[in-house]
């Protein structure tokens, strides 16, 4: 139990998936205009790695890996290389079945999120929780742990910048550094903040 | 209009045209402003709402800081001329030894306000803003959370950093998201990490007599209580080294240059909280944080873990760089949320933060700056949080 609070916390500060390891910086860059959607685009990654890690560490596990599918009784079989394009596919269609309920229970955070939603799909931030989850040797439950902590970090991420980004409509920017420059800038300056919990071990 | 004053003013009048649009020198403004507002009292009225009549502008406002500042600061020269002399087994009367630190901390200082007041004056030349005073506060601010013995050039380098991205490129003082003179600190922490931590940076030794090394080793307190034993309690490590609790309260130690008397930030803290300057809800979130989290962790205190779990609370407000931080950083009031509500909450998680990283965090032997930078990031979402709430608390007009 322990280990799994440490691992959560651990996902949600120092290993922040998108200040640590700079993942999944388009749409962190383009949503944090506004707050209410990047709020609600963050329950949806939060959403979509919780479910996407720990249903890439079953097919991985069962399918993917070497040896993986022993059960079927052809045990020599390694499949690991057709990983990167299975996980994209299973988080593609978590992210349609995502799409369809956010379309019919709120039609403004559909209308707020845009092309983003469906971009979720390429959002290295998943993609890269799947991975590490592969990297790391995560057991299943830990597996939905650091997918959730995840998505979390991710969220506390992007909605510290929306509203640092309402704080800095009152800023005066240098000529071209408005917008994406600025949110490069802050999310470095974030990031140095964050390297404060590097190095525990709890 | 004083005696004294006039024959200023005639002077600042005759020169004014050529600074104003138009004129020859028209681009340097900047520095015209500054000059006139160093010497006379700005008479600029306001163009926007709302209009309070107040004569605290952000002049008197920087300048009540500085004087806080300056205990610390004579502190802090004298604390480093004496542990410089001390190492080098020199005499260490009151004047010696105060002019030996004048030596090693003056060119630290005079660096930092030399190298920031140039990209100051550049950006307000170029961006045509007004140099602002609060530059004064940066620039004093960073060198005391400096070790003695830092090269002239990561002070350059740090301050170059903490000016321009801290500060220039949000458009100048009240704009910026992260505290400057944190933000470069910080930067210089993590990129020479060897001049800012370790065993031979705190004391800085010009001419030895005798035995002549060049640079002596000491343990800061903090770095003595890391390297204790899991059992041992601190209190008595300390009292070993030499750091009881009274010499940790008045900072008569080894450490950066501005930050190791606890005594001296609490004339600072009177100064700022007497003239209404600094937040008395900050500090006292801060306060209340250390010694909570602080009590915390005597709880979860067992023989195999670091023995920084069982110390006594109130040494966490008095060892490293916390008082400097809560005193000067926190309460920076452009960074710092500015609803009552969050500041207790952005007080009491400074101060939790930073025992955390004290405590359980091995990579660092001190958390405060860090602790001010991470909660600077969340306190423009505290701010807006806490004025949803009371918008939505409001009972409408009927």
């Amino acid at each position: 139990m322990v280990e799994l609070v440490s691992l959560f916390l651990n996902s949600v500060f120092a290993g922040n998936i998108l200040l640590a390891y700079f993942l999944g910086m388009c749409s962190f860059v383009a949503i944090s205009k506004n707050l209410n959607t990047a709020i609600g685009l963050g329950f949806a990654v939060v959403f979509v790695l919780t479910v996407t890690t720990p249903v890439n560490w079953l097919i991985f596990h069962y399918l993917l890996a070497p040896g993986a599918l022993a059960w079927a009784g052809i045990g020599d079989v390694n499949l690991s290389f057709l990983r990167l394009i299975v996980f994209i596919s299973v988080i593609a269609a978590m992210v349609q079945a995502l799409e369809m309920l956010i379309d019919r229970f709120s039609a403004s955070l559909y209308a707020g999120l845009g092309i983003f939603l469906p971009l979720i799909a390429v959002n290295c931030a998943i993609l890269g929780g799947s991975l590490f989850m592969v990297e790391r040797e995560y057991t299943f439950i830990e597996s939905v742990v650091f997918g959730f902590g995840a998505g979390v970090g991710w969220m506390l991420a992007i909605v510290a910048m929306a509203a640092a980004r309402i704080k800095m409509r009152y800023a005066d920017l240098p000529y071209g550094l408005d917008g994406f420059a600025i949110t490069m800038i802050v999310t470095g300056l974030m990031a140095m903040g964050f390297m404060l919990f590097s190095g525990i071990s709890l | 209009m004083g005696r004294i004053e006039k024959p200023f003013r005639r002077i600042f009048d005759r020169a004014r045209p050529y600074f104003e649009t138009g004129g020859r020198m028209e681009r340097l403004k900047p520095f015209f402003e500054a000059t006139e507002t160093f010497f006379l009292y700005p008479a600029i009225p306001v163009k926007n709402k709302p209009f309070i009549r107040d004569s605290l502008d952000l002049k008197r406002y920087m300048s009540i800081v500085l004087a806080a500042l300056m205990p610390p600061f004579l502190f802090g020269i004298y604390n480093t001329g004496y542990h410089a002399r001390n190492a080098s087994g020199l005499s260490t009367d009151f004047l010696s030894v105060f002019g030996e630190g004048l030596v090693i901390v003056l060119p630290i200082v005079i660096v930092s306000y030399g190298v920031g007041l140039f990209w100051e004056g550049l950006f307000a030349v170029i961006r045509r803003h007004p140099v602002s005073e609060g530059f004064l506060v940066t620039g004093l601010l960073f060198p005391l959370t400096l070790p003695p013995t830092v090269p002239l050039w990561q002070v350059a380098a740090g301050i170059t950093f903490g000016v321009v991205i801290g500060k220039e490129v949000f458009g100048g003082t009240g704009r910026n998201l992260f505290n400057p003179a944190l933000t470069a600190r910080a930067f210089i922490f993590f990129a020479y990490p060897v001049q800012m931590s370790g065993e031979r940076v705190w004391i800085a030794v010009r001419e030895t007599a005798g035995n002549a090394v060049d640079a002596v080793s000491g343990a800061t307190p903090l770095a003595v209580a890391a390297l204790a034993e899991p059992k041992a309690r601190i209190e008595a490590v300390f009292a070993d080294s030499g750091y009881t609790f009274q010499t940790l309260f008045f900072g008569n130690h080894i450490g950066s240059i501005g930050e190791t008397s606890a005594f001296c930030m609490l004339i600072g803290a009177l100064i700022l909280l007497a003239t209404g300057i600094a937040s008395y809800r900050i500090m006292a979130g801060g306060v209340i944080g250390v010694l909570a989290t602080g009590l915390l962790f005597n709880f979860f205190a067992a023989p195999d873990l670091p023995a920084w779990f069982s110390i006594n609370p109130l040494y966490h407000l008095v060892t490293g760089g916390f008082a400097f931080g809560i005193v000067y950083m926190a309460t920076d009031p452009v960074t710092a949320p500015g609803t009552d509500t969050s500041k207790w909450i952005y007080g009491f998680l400074i101060g939790g933060v930073a025992v955390l990283i004290r405590v359980v965090n091995p990579a660092f032997p001190e958390g405060v700056m860090l602790a001010i930078l991470f909660m600077n990031i969340f306190s423009p979402l505290m701010e807006y949080t806490e004025t949803r709430l009371r918008i939505r608390r409001r009972i409408p007009n009927v």
